[in-house]
């Protein structure tokens, strides 16, 4: 199925803001700095499956240290109280979250998959066929965290025709 | 005076202690379940209904709107305020789950302060509670 993505970088980032002053930094002393390396390492990812009218991903990936900050402030914890379950279970929550919001500015007929987590580098992930068409990459705390979007090939080549 | 309760039906455990801190801020006693099934398993065996439940969409097993369905089609359970907290956000889903019977939606991610909002908007917390 080809469809024109809709949902553009500052989209992202305007999800990113949210979930920060949601979840992440509610107090608004600890923006994620964007650095727009592309590049950048993660240690851990977490993604959902969008398929439908748009087939892709959309894949949030971090540092370890990024993402125990981010379970801790989550959960309110203390950093050292952070047990690889809460790591897991909030990196599959932000994936959870930011997907579900990109799915809304999707076309009609697209579903949003469970989360998968990997506790392994984003470039370990497989997502055959796809490519990377959008991303939000910045340090938080110092910390490489990124927000990227991944889409079918398929949709692409038929973009494209 | 007897605390009123919560249901926080999430499959995200991080989501469901978020949801919890804030009803329980609240003064309410707040149940967990992470699905629909699990939840409509706990109610079955509860003597007294929670007066609240704040229901994830996307859950295994069961999902949020088959919950809302499936406690609509209840009589005892009749006077739960159902509460939709989820990422799905197109205005088409908001119409179903509204339709099913949910009575107010919450789009994550959500502020402490808009979630108090919504649940002062149901009468449920005094208007206020948030300051």
């Amino acid at each position: 199925m080809s469809v024109e993505v809709e949902v553009d970088e500052n989209d992202l980032a305007e999800m990113v803001e949210q979930v920060w002053e949601s979840y992440l930094d509610p107090e608004g002393i600890s923006p994620l700095m964007q650095t727009y390396d592309e590049n950048q390492p993660s240690e851990v990812h977490s993604s959902v499956s969008i398929t439908g009218s748009w087939t892709g991903h959309v894949v949030y990936a971090s540092s370890r240290a990024a993402a125990q900050r981010a379970a801790a402030a989550f959960l309110a914890m203390e950093l050292e109280e952070v047990s690889e379950e809460d790591i897991s279970d909030t990196l599959g929550e932000l994936a959870n979250i930011v997907g579900g919001n990109v799915k809304a500015m999707l076309p009609p007929g697209a579903q949003l998959s469970l989360p998968q987590v990997v506790l392994a580098p984003e470039s370990s992930a497989r997502y055959p066929n796809t490519e990377r068409i959008s991303g939000v990459y910045g340090l938080w705390e110092g910390e490489p965290v990124s927000i990227s979007m991944w889409q079918s090939s398929t949709d692409t080549k038929e973009e494209g025709a | 005076m007897t605390p009123m309760r919560a249901m926080v039906i999430d499959d995200s455990r991080a989501m469901r202690m978020i949801l919890k801190r804030i009803v329980t801020k609240l003064s309410f006693e707040a149940v967990e379940a992470g699905d629909g099934k699990e939840a409509l398993d706990l109610l079955a065996d509860m003597t007294e209904v929670p007066e609240l439940a704040l229901i994830d969409w996307n859950m295994p097993n069961m999902n949020g709107l088959e919950f809302v369905m499936k406690v609509r089609a209840d009589p005892r359970l009749r006077e739960m305020t159902l509460v939709m907290v989820t990422t799905e956000s197109e205005q088409s889903q908001i119409v179903r789950a509204l339709a099913a019977g949910a009575h107010e939606y919450v789009i994550k991610p959500f502020t402490e302060g808009a979630m108090i909002e919504k649940l002062a908007l149901l009468g449920l917390v005094p208007t206020g509670a948030n300051s």
